[in-house]
């Protein structure tokens, strides 16, 4: 018998999920229901999480700012360089590729995001963005998890959502459904029919009936949904190879698995892919150029490859990091901890352009960027009206959506 | 005074299964030598030596720590304190003593993720081990004045003029009596009880100018309260016993308790007031503990399967491995995902955690060097080179790690998988040939361990 856990308890500041006992549980089937009959698409997000804190002010440069030149001796970037998006912001150089995104309309930079009382540490950021609540009581679930738990059907059956990385991401935890993470999967044998005799033994010895008293029967089920998740994944894997050209990167890598998945049509509507390194506390210029360059290059590669197997307007990319940093630069030619940055979203279903307005430089909260844009409302908009789901269920409250996905026609 | 639930077991029905489940509950797992030294004792000699003072294995762990900090071991990173952790639990003499060091760092569940100071994560695993067993108002007084538990729950930035709940509000819900057995006011209380509890480095610190001595109303109670008189009060609260005793029975017991054994183990906690080693003695000797609603009734957790797999086998491993392994079944040592502490049981098993746990029995099961100083698993002393009949061989590896309980069915599909090669059945292969002979046992250890019934600890 699985236990129904909390959420988390209502608390005085206000964002509260119910908590009576059963109660979280019948608001999602509630909410199930409701998006069944509203909107059963089958829409995917993937999520690209650039971790250690993105430095917004030289990815989309306010180049009209004097005040952007005199903060930072070593990191300015010339403007003549930038990829301009407008006559305020362009991209660092090495992000051409988007550029060229956001000239067909596929790329939307949101350009103040944030939250209140933003957090400079890496851990306790990342769980503000993952589980989308900025309450002392962290949630025990992420945003996209308790988006699963509404949507989709089982406990650990199924690819609904899925992780690239190589550990579960806070984002995905979830209270019914498990997302599993890629490569552990794949690590299993005895799934295909290649298998060892080893392999299938195993399988055969794990999975038949037997004892039925203590944790082996729901052991043997578990198992069971394990090795038909694996069998599925290795299947997508074998036939939807692509002749997309990726980049040799990691985070590459990671896109063009989540490609394959995609096209194989498995269920799957959320995956979480990351790239590490952006916590560039020295020497910048050189580490944060190479980031954004394998940045650019692995969507541009990505959109390509949804392009080539004609399921573009089934995918959009939502790309966030933890927080930006400080408009100063340091002593050791890098940037600290900071708030406010930008974030894109990026895909042939969204509303290119620059969306709120880039923080200004003068009026700052403690050196850093002052938000202006609630991260929660990025959220919100994706939830409602890219995956057709109960945007206040899944975080909590409203929060005002923006103009990212194209109305259908 | 004793309660008839936990009436003792009969000394003479204490047999090799019953010491299996008790080693394996009061420890991680045991070796056949410690088995069959505990059937031959008996059950209260063994239950004794559960509790045997470790104070010269504890000095012995702490010279060798000092020896190295700093010099060979950076122990200012996590993850070798973690690994330090690991290696006291592969060492200990006193496993009972590691298992509910285990229990209190899920109870109290701090994580260095947020304390971010592997030192003072250190530090608060000391104070769990040296109190684990003596009485619970000792333990969450240490916890409360611990300076991990102070930067977790923000005991740290509790002032006068802001007192912070978040430790106060723990300590009810999450530590002592459990929700619903107090009041908002009551948080609030307690939380300007324990104003001006600080630390200055790795020391406990009280800020006499940050402390709120003023009168306070909590549980019905008035008085001035401060942090400690918080602490006996609820030590004092009827709910208490039950919402301890409770957790302490589904990790020692049983992983679904009857409501009749959690009223009872109520009782019995309280009978004890509070002393932790009272009520596991009464609970290893009981009939109750060995009968067949707690025999391997519970699903082990990583950190149980994976030490007591290498303990079983007298196995040796890199400690820094063997926290990795765990932490993809799911429980990374010294960061519990929430202050809630690891769900467990059901929750180990998922498409992510059990493929690792598969990854962690072949990497154990493959261990094949026969250096003296690096990884080791003894393979001749588990199943003798000689033995060269298919099923003894089966046997021989049932006993090494599941203590004979494996089932019929099972062992004769693993006898027929050891005589199988390429090309088919091949009996003089397995019974000639020693090489292929290890490599298969090697292969059958490793499916074992791979086993649901293995899991069931």
């Amino acid at each position: 018998m699985f236990n129904r856990r909390d959420f988390l308890r209502s608390t005085a500041a206000g964002m509260s999920f119910v908590s009576l006992s059963g109660g979280m549980s019948g608001l999602l089937a509630r909410a199930a229901e409701a998006s069944a009959e509203a909107d059963r698409n089958d829409h995917v997000l993937l999520v690209v999480e650039l971790a250690g804190g993105n430095d917004g002010l030289n990815t989309l440069v306010p180049f009209e700012n004097p005040l952007y030149y005199k903060n930072r001796p070593t990191l300015t970037l010339a403007k003549e360089d930038l990829v301009k998006l407008s006559d305020q912001a362009g991209l660092h150089p090495r992000m051409a590729p988007l550029g060229e995104l956001f000239s067909d309309g596929k790329l939307a930079v949101v350009q103040g995001v944030g939250y209140p009382e933003p957090d400079r540490s890496h851990f306790r950021s990342q769980e503000i963005w993952h589980t989308a609540s900025t309450d002392k009581r962290v949630p025990a679930t992420g945003w996209l998890g308790r988006w699963l738990d509404a949507t989709a059907p089982a406990y650990s059956e199924g690819l609904a959502g899925l992780t690239m990385t190589s550990t579960l991401p806070q984002a995905l935890r979830a209270e019914r459904v498990v997302a599993p993470v890629v490569s552990q999967l794949e690590s299993l044998s005895g799934a295909g029919d290649d298998a060892s005799p080893q392999a299938r033994l195993l399988r055969r010895l794990s999975t038949v009936d037997g004892a039925s008293e203590g944790p082996v029967p729901f052991i043997r089920q578990q198992v069971r949904a394990v090795y038909r998740a694996a069998a599925r994944l290795k299947e997508a894997a074998s036939k939807n190879e692509t002749n997309a050209e990726y980049p040799d990167v990691a985070l590459a890598h990671q896109l063009r698995q989540a490609a394959q998945i995609i096209a194989a049509d498995l269920g799957v509507r959320v995956l979480c892919t990351s790239q590490d390194g952006y916590d560039t506390h020295a020497g910048q210029a050189g580490t944060h150029a190479e980031l954004l360059s394998e940045l650019a290059n692995s969507l541009a590669a990505f959109q390509r490859d949804l392009a080539a197997r004609d399921i573009s307007d089934k995918v959009v990319v939502l790309v966030f990091s933890e927080f930006g940093r400080r408009v100063d630069e340091n002593a050791s030619q890098g940037t600290d901890h900071g708030a406010a940055s930008i974030l894109f979203v990026v895909g042939s279903p969204v509303c290119g352009g620059l969306i709120g307005e880039y923080p200004s430089l003068e009026q700052l909260g403690d050196g850093d960027l002052i938000f202006n844009t609630d991260f929660r409302s990025v959220y919100a908009t994706l939830l409602a009206d890219w995956l057709g789901a109960p945007a206040k269920v899944v975080l909590g409250s409203e929060f005002p959506r923006l103009a990212l996905i194209q109305k259908p026609a | 005074m004793s309660d008839a639930f936990f009436a003792p077991l009969d000394p003479d029905a204490f047999n090799l299964r019953q010491a299996a489940h008790l080693l394996r509950r009061a420890g991680f797992a045991p070796t056949p030598a410690e088995l069959s030294t505990a059937v031959e004792q008996g059950l209260e000699a063994t239950v004794e030596d559960l509790f045997a003072d470790n104070s010269e294995e504890q000095a012995a762990f702490q010279q060798t720590f000092d020896a190295v900090a700093g010099s060979l071991v950076n122990f200012a990173d996590a993850s070798q304190v973690q690994a330090w952790w690991v290696h006291r639990m592969l060492r200990s003499a006193f496993p009972l003593r590691e298992k509910l060091t285990l229990f209190w760092h899920g109870h109290f569940a701090t994580s260095v993720h947020k304390v971010e100071d592997a030192v003072l994560m250190h530090q608060q695993i000391e104070t769990l081990r040296a109190n684990a067993w003596g009485n619970f108002r000792d333990l969450v007084l240490a916890v409360a004045r611990d300076p991990a538990m102070l930067v977790w729950l923000d005991g740290q930035s509790s002032t006068l003029e802001h007192p912070n709940e978040n430790f106060a509000r723990e300590l009810m819900e999450l530590f002592t009596c459990g929700i619903g057995n107090y009041t908002e006011r009551d948080v609030l209380e307690a939380a300007r009880a324990f104003t001006g509890w600080h630390r200055a480095g790795n020391q406990f610190v009280f800020v006499a100018d940050e402390h709120d001595g003023e009168r306070k109303q909590f549980l019905g109670r008035s008085g001035r309260f401060d942090g400690g008189d918080i602490v006996d009060l609820l030590m004092q609260h009827p709910a208490t016993p039950p919402f301890i005793a409770a957790k302490l029975l589904r990790f020692f017991a049983t992983a679904e308790p009857s409501t009749e054994a959690v009223a009872a183990a109520a009782r019995l906690l309280d009978r004890t007031r509070l002393d932790i080693k009272w009520f596991l003695r009464e609970l290893f000797l009981s009939r109750y503990f060995h009968s067949e609603v707690c025999h391997r009734r519970r699903l082990a957790s990583p950190v149980e399967l994976v030490v007591g797999s290498v303990r079983a086998l007298g196995a040796r491993m890199p400690a820094l491995e063997l926290v990795g392994h765990m932490a993809a079944m799911g429980q990374e040592l010294l960061a519990p995902p929430n202050v809630k502490g690891w769900d467990g049981e059901q929750t180990w098993i998922n498409s992510s955690t059990w493929p690792a746990r598969l990854s962690f029995a072949q990497n154990l099961a493959s261990i094949d060097s026969e250096n003296p100083y690096g990884p080791h698993l003894p393979l001749e002393s588990i199943v003798p080179l000689e033995l060269n009949d298919p099923r003894e061989v089966v046997d021989q590896l049932a006993d090494a790690v599941m203590q004979g309980e494996l089932g019929e069915g099972v062992r004769s599909d693993l006898a027929e998988f050891l005589v199988t090669t390429d090309e088919g059945r091949n009996d003089e292969a397995f019974r000639d040939d020693e090489g292929f002979r290890a490599e298969k046992t090697r292969e059958a250890l490793a499916m074992i361990l791979s086993l649901p019934e293995y899991q069931a600890w």
